[in-house]
């Protein structure tokens, strides 16, 4: 049984005013992504953040008219080409195959695109993560990713440097990236750049800064309980005069501090031959500005000392754990945040197992 | 045995067995290919609706910036075993596993699969893997996302350990059936249905199965690797004993690009089949469509690391792989815009499996043009970890694989239980749920280009208005989706009666009763054309006896 098949003449009712108003909603968008810079949602702290915008408002003008041709297209056949209730439950469409020419054209065409597309893309591309490589390194800085804090290196100071990252501004910074635990990832959205930093590993992100401003640093890999509040640290960009000053605070600051990196376990700490005056030296080195060799209530930031071990109106440490060597060496190690706010971890400290087991030594003196 | 099968077709295809008695036997260790298919089609559903309970917990977490409805610790537990769940028990199993089990085989005039006892243990390892993966809730599930990336995944609690297994075992299961399907499709096939006349479900089967078959034993090696690390020390990952973290995302993404597209290309399939229905003419370009999917599922092997361009890929590696991914984009397109020209000059019935098919050559779309956001270097180094991520494949999974899912369902409804669908009902379901989810995961894309990064328990409060509106959203997708198993239980009981071809479709399935004898044909068919042209006679010969009382084949070894 043949079945009664419909015609259509030309390109069907309405088809080519309907395709004019895709064309100026098309146009519209766009124009609208031609004129309007992204910095009005995201500031931009580095120069490759315009050429990253740039291709940003390319791929949206592009993406947006495309998707306005498909979803209208797609709705508009969907009612013009509806079955009607007086058409016979028989009525069959245009019985059409394919179209040679059409078939080409739509595969020509997206492959120009996509030639577009590529070219634009490697255009952005290539200075940043190729030709950047043969330029002066200009300032050389080093971030590096822990659970779940960032943690920068300077060239002259000493150690790690806490707390927010600074840089002066138009300059030319190479930063190198890695972990000391797990990967994380250092992402500054008004950098519009991003690495992994992933452990035994040194990733580079190459720009220069070209506006002043606090930008905030995240972490975009997940990296354990505390990773979505690994975001509290600030990229600040600011004039050389001001980061001149806060450098040499940071060189005053560290001028003692070493170099070495700490060794570092998630074991814990062999405690069995720490020595009570060693520790007794680190302790004014690396614990007295927040510690008092006194009472629990002798507050300075964190509680005070004295008989830790051996106090029987605390028998448990803040960490809610008893009071033992153990337990002490643990809070050293991984740090501890409180009402009495947050102590620094091993790694934050600087401190080796050795001088873990040093510090419990001592503390376990004081009675 | 097979010598004393009656021929009538001739070939393997004409085997037939005896019809195995008793419940046990026909229900539960069958080896009736479309049993088994209904056996996936229901535990996949029950898979959905748990880990689609886990995106509600996700959703109601993220109501609030500093969250607080369930702790950080079991948030990234909850989204870990969702996504895994999604990929590996819902959108995998129910594309191969249910429609393919189901439909394949009578597309192509066969009996059966070519290997029917492996599907059968292809199945039982797939429930069994579930059990196992939610099972890790009680030891400490797995916390670093369904990638998994080492050295957390080596921090993660025992459950991690089990997720390696889980996961390894219903890898195990996809390859299986992905080696089942290609052999039968390859030598199954009915006399007369060459290459060029199959279905297009049926070379969206037959692309996908290699990439099951090849793609998933990487990933088994990656679990193994990982579980090895884990339980024994082996240091494949850790480098602080020599290890490499990257090692194993090459291997991860190896696997988990194709697996983009093992869920992609049956959907694909799927919307082939049910556009020329019923928009009552025949699919447009059906050589462009057939020849995409394989190109689309070879360069699906030569794109994995664009998933790593922040990884620390040496940068020169990025050039290719981000050119190999904007090539993918042709025969997409090709695909898109052949089923939008599919709908020009037809007679459109818009019944619910033809919403959903429409919906998702839109939604599809759309998960297509971003993903060349994330697949340019330059952007992509803004927008990788962020929830522009999550905006686009969730376009891809859930607008376009579980659109697919639906549309399919829909379709094929009446031919699994032999009655209708409630149509209204059908429609509430998919004008609520493209709402709900274009509310939910819309947002996400500026989200993301703003600053807000994925796999987060809390965030800042700049972000919570959005937050807020999807949350609500994805209230509105579940009530759809509620309403979705509601048709079903409502249509099974009371549905009306479908007869054998309700939709007047061409392909094979629809020419026998429904739901099919369990010897599928009584005589296999002889095929003289493609399923598509709906004002020329059916291109079948031998199938007069389908749906008259004639007696049903002698099985093998009866008489």
């Amino acid at each position: 049984m043949v079945e009664k098949e419909s015609s259509v003449k030309g390109l069907g009712p309405g088809f080519w005013p309907f395709t004019g108003i895709l064309t100026v909603l098309a146009i519209a968008n766009i124009y609208y992504w031609a004129v309007t810079p992204l910095s009005r949602w995201m500031p931009t702290a580095v120069t490759v953040a315009t050429q990253i915008d740039e291709l940003f408002r390319a791929f949206l003008a592009v993406g947006i008219a495309l998707f306005i041709y498909i979803l209208g297209y797609a709705i508009f056949f969907s009612v013009v080409f509806r079955a009607r209730k007086e058409d016979p439950p028989d009525a069959l469409g245009v019985q059409i195959h394919d179209n040679h020419k059409l078939e080409l054209w739509w595969t020509i065409l997206p492959t120009i695109a996509v030639l577009l597309i590529s070219w634009a893309s490697v255009r952005v591309w290539f200075p940043i993560q190729i030709a950047s490589a043969s330029t002066p390194a200009g300032l050389v800085v080093e971030s590096i990713g822990h659970q779940w804090f960032y943690t920068f290196r300077y060239p002259g100071i000493n150690g790690e440097v806490t707390g927010n990252m600074h840089l002066p501004v138009g300059q030319a910074v190479t930063l190198n990236v890695s972990s000391e635990d797990v990967i994380h990832s250092f992402w500054v959205p008004a950098m519009r750049l991003k690495q992994d930093m992933v452990p035994g590993l040194i990733n580079v992100m190459r720009f220069t800064t070209d506006r002043v401003g606090r930008y905030r640093i995240i972490c975009t890999e997940f990296c354990g309980v505390e990773h979505a509040v690994m975001n509290k640290q600030y990229l600040v960009i600011e004039p050389k005069a001001q980061f001149d000053a806060w450098y040499h605070g940071w060189q005053v600051r560290n001028a003692t501090a070493s170099n070495a990196l700490p060794q570092v376990s998630s074991a814990p700490v062999d405690l069995s031959d720490g020595s009570a005056a060693a520790g007794q030296v680190l302790f004014s080195q690396k614990c007295s500005a927040c510690h008092a060799i006194g009472p629990f209530t002798q507050r300075i930031v964190g509680p005070g000392l004295k008989g830790v071990l051996h106090d029987p109106a605390h028998p448990n440490l803040l960490s809610g754990k008893p009071a033992t060597p153990t337990n002490v060496a643990d809070i050293l190690q991984h740090g501890l945040q409180g009402s009495y706010g947050q102590m620094p971890t091993q790694v934050q400290n600087a401190l080796t197992d050795k001088d873990i087991a040093n510090l419990v030594a001592y503390l376990n003196s004081l009675k | 045995m097979a010598v004393a099968a009656t021929h009538v077709g001739g070939g393997i295809a004409d085997h037939v067995h005896p019809e195995p008695q008793g419940f046990i036997r026909r229900y539960v260790f069958s080896i009736d290919h479309k049993i088994i298919g209904i056996q996936y089609l229901i535990t996949g559903f029950i898979f959905l609706v748990l880990a689609g309970l886990l995106a509600e917990v996700i959703r109601t977490q993220l109501m609030n910036a500093n969250g607080g409805f369930v702790s950080n610790n079991t948030y990234n537990e909850v989204y870990s075993i969702h996504g895994s769940a999604m990929v590996w028990l819902v959108v995998i199993p129910l594309m191969t596993g249910a429609f393919g089990n189901f439909v394949m085989p009578l597309q192509i005039g066969a009996r059966d699969v070519a290997f029917p006892w492996l599907n059968m243990i292809s199945f039982w390892m797939f429930p069994l893997a579930g059990l196992m993966l939610f099972s890790s809730f009680l030891m400490g599930a797995p916390v670093a996302g369904w990638t998994e990336y080492p050295p957390m995944s080596l921090q993660g609690e025992a459950g991690t350990s089990m997720w390696c297994a889980a996961i390894f075992l219903v890898g195990i299961s996809s390859t299986l059936t992905g080696m089942n399907f290609m052999v039968t499709i390859l030598k199954m096939r009915a006399p007369g249905m060459t290459l060029t006349r199959m279905p297009l479900f049926v070379w969206a089967q037959l692309a996908t199965a290699p990439l099951s078959m090849v793609a998933t034993t990487a990933l088994a090696g990656a679990l193994a690797a990982l579980f090895m690390e884990r339980q024994f020390g082996v240091p494949f990952f850790d480098p602080t004993k020599g290890g490499s973290p990257l090692l194993w995302q090459h291997m991860f993404w190896f696997y988990s690009h194709p697996a983009v597209y093992i869920m992609i290309l049956p959907a694909f399939g799927m919307i082939s089949e049910i556009l020329p229905t019923f928009a009552r003419k025949p699919i447009f370009g059906y050589k462009m469509i057939a020849f995409s999917s394989v190109t689309i599922a070879l360069a699906g092997f030569m794109v994995w690391a664009h998933h790593m361009f922040t990884s620390g890929l040496a940068p020169f590696m990025q050039l290719p792989f981000m050119l190999l991914t904007f090539v993918i984009a042709v025969p997409t397109g090709v695909k898109i815009f052949s089923w939008i020209t599919t709908l020009w000059g037809g007679k459109i019935h818009f019944t619910s499996a033809m919403l959903f098919a429409i919906g998702f050559v839109v939604l599809f779309a759309l998960g297509g043009i971003t993903g060349i956001f994330l697949a340019s270097v330059p952007t992509d180094l803004h927008l990788h970890g962020t929830y522009f991520v999550v905006a686009h494949f969730h376009y891809v999974l859930v607008g376009g694989s579980l659109m697919g899912i639906f549309a399919g369902f829909y379709y094929w409804f009446p031919k699994i239980s032999g009655r209708m669908m409630n149509e209204t009902l059908g429609k509430w379901h998919f004008w609520l749920f493209v709402a709900g989810f274009n509310g939910t995961f819309l947002p996400m894309h500026w989200l993301g280009f703003e600053g807000m990064p994925r796999r987060v328990a809390v965030y800042d409060p700049q972000f919570q208005f959005w937050n807020r509106v999807e949350s609500v959203s994805s209230y509105v997708m579940t009530i759809a989706i509620l309403l979705f198993f509601v048709n079903i239980l409502v249509s099974l009981r009371r549905g009306k009666k479908a007869g054998p071809n309700p939709w007047k479709a061409r392909t094979l399935e629809w020419q026998i009763p429904s739901p099919p004898h369990y010897y599928n044909f009584k005589h296999v068919p002889t095929v003289y054309g493609l399923p598509y042209d709906f004002s020329e006679p059916l291109p079948y010969r031998g199938l007069d006896d389908e749906l008259t009382d004639a007696p049903a084949p002698v099985p093998a070894g009866a008489h």
